[in-house]
């Protein structure tokens, strides 16, 4: 962590990733500026939750629920509240509705994608109107950029809240320093909204960085993580996606992005910010470029993040947070 | 979209979503840990040689029971913080740092002494006696020599040392080789105890007082009758089997204790277990109930077989030095069972099991380490090049070499001096491990905002939660074990040297942290700030 007063040229970003929906966690980036004393705030990809959790009204005015893998009995609106709570820090969308409802959702994944778009925005809009004064009155700028997890519609909701800056596709600059972003990824097992093939992915970056003035003291804010680093280290899964497992212990594979790796190693840029593979916590270096991949703790509602403080166009400090 | 079968939630698609993983492998990872075959070498030696009056089955039960406590309570841990990392990750989010920093560093240490320890062991228990068993079935003295030469100081250090460097290798260039090789292991210590139990079932006791008095008439100083003359010269110089004793027993406990600590390891990988509580309550409540009961299956065939009066003769000779009594190398259970079946590949076969319980400890033992060493530097809590990761086997090559020297030093310590009582590290652990249970019972009021995400939030017991509830009892189990081993002087005791390890130990943790934050200070890094939590405003 640094001091909180500036020296210089100097200034400190917060970069943390991955949250997930978690409101508790979104709430807590939005925080850390003045806890850390950070000029920057970027929030990395993957902001949306991935699951819905139906809290259904039963018969007898008890609502059933899940939690943990387990049909959970809630009693009275007071224990329905507490719950919804708890889920949305989790990083989940909890919704109320009757049995029936409940059960024709089952077999309607239309209705539930519908459903999931509804809960994103309200979750999305209440936390922009919460950041709203917070990052007003602290006068930080504060960008995000989107996962591959993430819907593309959530690209207008960021892009249009007037409080964080969308970076998605584009070079944007940062005290003297360019920014690069995407948070498209190669492929991965589950198909999700933003991946494509190695070369698919080092088309989309390529234009970004014939943009820059100067790619090595530019920031490559690219979701997925160079391929073969400590950063994109995860369990290998099996073809129905169970964790491959030796002598009981979880094996480890990489699932980075090569094409991300080459062009760091072929441009090298000042700094790398990565997400994506949450067990990925760790700083690694590429010749002369430093990245960053904080990993994610979202369910637990801890924050993870990393405070990167900046002199004369170079990375002088890389520290991992969990708060 | 999909709806998950069995469940009332609802999935989109989107990474990270996977199935799980099977409980057995937390269970095999667990049991592995453990080391069933250096308890059995402990308990069947040290106990009827060290603690007259003992009761190996009691001692075992009561030692189980404890564990089981405290498995609890670190069960309950690991689900709130599924983290792979151990107690560092429950203290850090529990306590001031500079204490959590030190409880690990105390723990990391304790655990790459049981590396070491295991690595001395694996001449002592496992070649040394296989070696000479070897050389007394075919009736070739040079090897009978070569296997009591191998218990010597020196071959002890170099082999130990020499398998320290090579389980370091073998993490050092990349997971996947690491994995393979416990898993070949794990194989050969399975087979190895089964070739042990069924050996002990085939020889009777008629057949194994035969084998030994053909073997060791002629190489024991006691008579023809070999083993009713050890029985006679133990007597003789003092051994007893004075009835049930429960002083002793309840120190003889700690022998099985040692290694049953080893079943709650997975805590270490909580992070890398999906279905977490389900895995880790199997893997390691799992890992004790069968390591009690592998053991006391094997008591009783030892028993059987060998007879308690002659066990206890034949290991308290050895230990005092009973003239004409001793055999040529320790009386672990891998030579008896060789002699008893007087036979070469049984010999061998029982002793790589036995070498594979060991094996399965050393390169873990250094792997706890790293894992913590690589957290530290993260937090910068240590040297950054510690938290280095090589970039082609991905894995942290400069905090393994610290752990492989430190490793390598406690072996040396343990083979060329008795400056460390046995298990001293243990005491020094399990109050370390104790303190992060007794910050698991306030845990569920201190860090309410984290505990309600827990998937245990909702048990309660008598109205207080379930975590709180774990963590007491493991507590108090942890404390009656530190006070055990605290009062059991040949095991740890209290001697002032050894309260100067236990004392050192904490005193170094809090100086090396504070060392690293004055450092950090300088760099402009406040340390202290590493884990509080961000307020929401």
């Amino acid at each position: 962590m640094l001091r909180k007063k500036d020296r210089g040229d100097e200034f400190t970003i917060f970069f943390a990733t991955d949250v997930h929906g978690s409101t508790v966690c979104f709430k807590k980036f939005v925080g850390a500026a003045k806890f850390y004393g950070a000029n920057v705030l970027i929030l990395g990809g993957d902001v949306t939750g991935k699951m819905v959790v139906p809290i259904s009204r039963q018969s007898d005015g008890s609502y059933v629920t899940a939690f943990a893998g387990k049909e959970t009995r809630l009693e009275g609106d007071g224990e329905v509240s507490a719950f919804e709570r708890r889920i949305a820090d989790m990083g989940f969308y909890p919704k109320v509705m009757s049995e029936e409802e409940f059960q024709a959702l089952r077999g309607d994944p239309e209705g539930q994608e519908r459903l999931f778009e509804s809960l994103i925005r309200e979750r999305l809009e209440e936390w922009i109107e919460w950041a709203r004064p917070r990052l007003t009155e602290q006068g930080v700028r504060c960008y995000a950029a989107p996962g591959n997890d993430d819907s593309f519609f959530v690209d207008e909701l960021l892009g249009g809240s007037g409080v964080i800056e969308l970076l998605e596709g584009r070079v944007v600059e940062l005290d003297g320093l360019e920014v690069l972003s995407t948070g498209w990824s190669n492929e991965t097992p589950w198909k999700t909204e933003r991946e494509c093939t190695e070369q698919d992915l080092r088309q989309r970056i390529m234009p970004m960085i014939e943009q820059l003035h100067e790619p090595q003291t530019a920031i490559f804010n690219i979701h997925v993580p160079p391929h073969g680093t400590v950063l994109d280290q995860c369990a290998e899964l099996d073809e129905e996606l169970r964790p491959v497992h030796k002598g009981g212990n979880p094996v480890m594979a990489s699932a980075g992005s090569t094409a991300v790796r080459e062009l760091i190693e072929t441009y090298q840029p000042a700094l790398g910010l990565h997400g994506h593979i949450h067990e990925g916590r760790g700083v690694a270096r590429l010749g002369r470029t430093v990245c960053v991949n904080p990993g994610s703790n979202y369910s637990e509602g801890v924050l993870n993040g990393s405070l990167i403080k900046i002199a004369a166009k170079e990375v002088k400090d890389v520290h991992l947070t969990q708060g | 979209m999909s709806t998950t079968a069995g469940q009332r939630v609802f999935l989109r698609k989107a990474s990270g979503l996977i199935k799980t993983a099977s409980n057995t492998d937390v269970f095999i990872y667990d049991i592995g840990l453990v080391s069933i075959g250096l308890g059995l070498g402990f308990l069947l030696f040290f106990g009827p040689a060290v603690y007259l009056g003992g009761n190996l089955y009691v001692g075992t039960l009561l030692a189980g029971a404890a564990m089981l406590l405290i498995g609890l309570g670190m069960i309950c841990w690991t689900v709130t913080i599924p983290r792979s990392g151990g107690i560092y990750n429950f203290g850090t989010r529990s306590m001031w740092p500079p204490l959590a920093f030190t409880l690990s560093f105390v723990e990391v240490s304790a655990w790459l002494f049981y590396g070491s320890f295991g690595a001395v062991y694996l001449t002592q228990l496992g070649i040394a006696p296989a070696v000479t068993t070897i050389g007394i079935v075919s009736n070739k003295p040079g090897i009978e020599s070569l296997g009591a030469d191998l218990a010597g100081k020196w071959p002890t250090f170099g082999i130990g040392a020499g398998a320290l460097i090579v389980g370091a290798i073998i993490l050092a260039s990349g997971m996947r080789r690491f994995f393979f090789t416990q898993k070949v292991m794990f194989t050969i210590a399975v087979v190895g105890t089964l070739v042990f139990l069924g050996t002990l079932i085939a020889t009777s006791r008629d057949e194994f007082v035969g084998s030994f008095n053909s073997l060791m008439g002629s190489r024991l100083d006691v008579g023809s009758d070999a083993y009713n003359g050890v029985i006679s010269s133990a007597s003789g110089a003092g051994w007893s089997d004075p009835g049930f004793d429960w002083k002793q027993t309840i120190f003889l406990a700690n022998w099985a204790f040692l290694p049953l600590i080893g079943a709650a390891f997975s805590i270490s990988i909580g992070g890398e277990i999906k279905q977490v509580t389900k895995g880790q309550t199997l893997g390691i409540l799992g890992a004790i109930v069968g390591s009690v009961i592998v053991w006391v299956i094997s008591f009783a065939l030892v028993f059987r077989t060998m007879g308690s009066d002659f066990l206890g003769s034949v290991t308290y000779s050895n230990l005092n030095g009973v003239e004409g009594a001793g055999t040529p190398v320790t009386p672990f259970p891998t030579l008896l069972t060789g002699l008893g079946a007087d036979s070469v590949a049984l010999t061998i076969l029982i002793a790589l099991g036995f070498i594979g319980w060991i094996w399965l400890w050393i390169p873990t033992q250094i792997l706890y380490p790293t894992r913590a060493i690589v957290a530290w530097s993260l937090d910068r809590v240590a040297p950054d090049a510690l938290g280095k990761v090589n970039d082609r086997t991905h894995t942290p090559i400069p905090a393994i070499v610290l752990s492989l020297a430190g490793g390598i030093g406690f072996v040396a310590v343990l083979s060329f001096s008795t400056y460390f009582n046995l298990v001293i590290f243990i005491e020094v652990a399990v109050l370390a491990w104790a303190i992060v249970l007794l910050a698991g019972v306030f845990f569920p009021y201190r860090r309410k905002d984290i505990y309600e995400k827990s998937p245990i939030a909702n048990k309660k017991i008598a109205g207080i939660p379930i975590m709180s509830v774990a963590c007491g009892l493991g507590f108090i189990a942890a404390m009656l074990f530190y006070m055990n081993l605290f009062y059991d002087s040949f095991a740890a005791g209290h001697a002032w040297h050894s309260n100067y390890i236990l004392i050192g130990w904490f005193v170094g943790g809090f100086v090396i942290y504070w060392v690293m934050w004055a450092w950090r200070r300088r760099q402009g890094v406040n340390v202290d700030l590493a884990f509080k939590e961000i307020p929401i405003e």
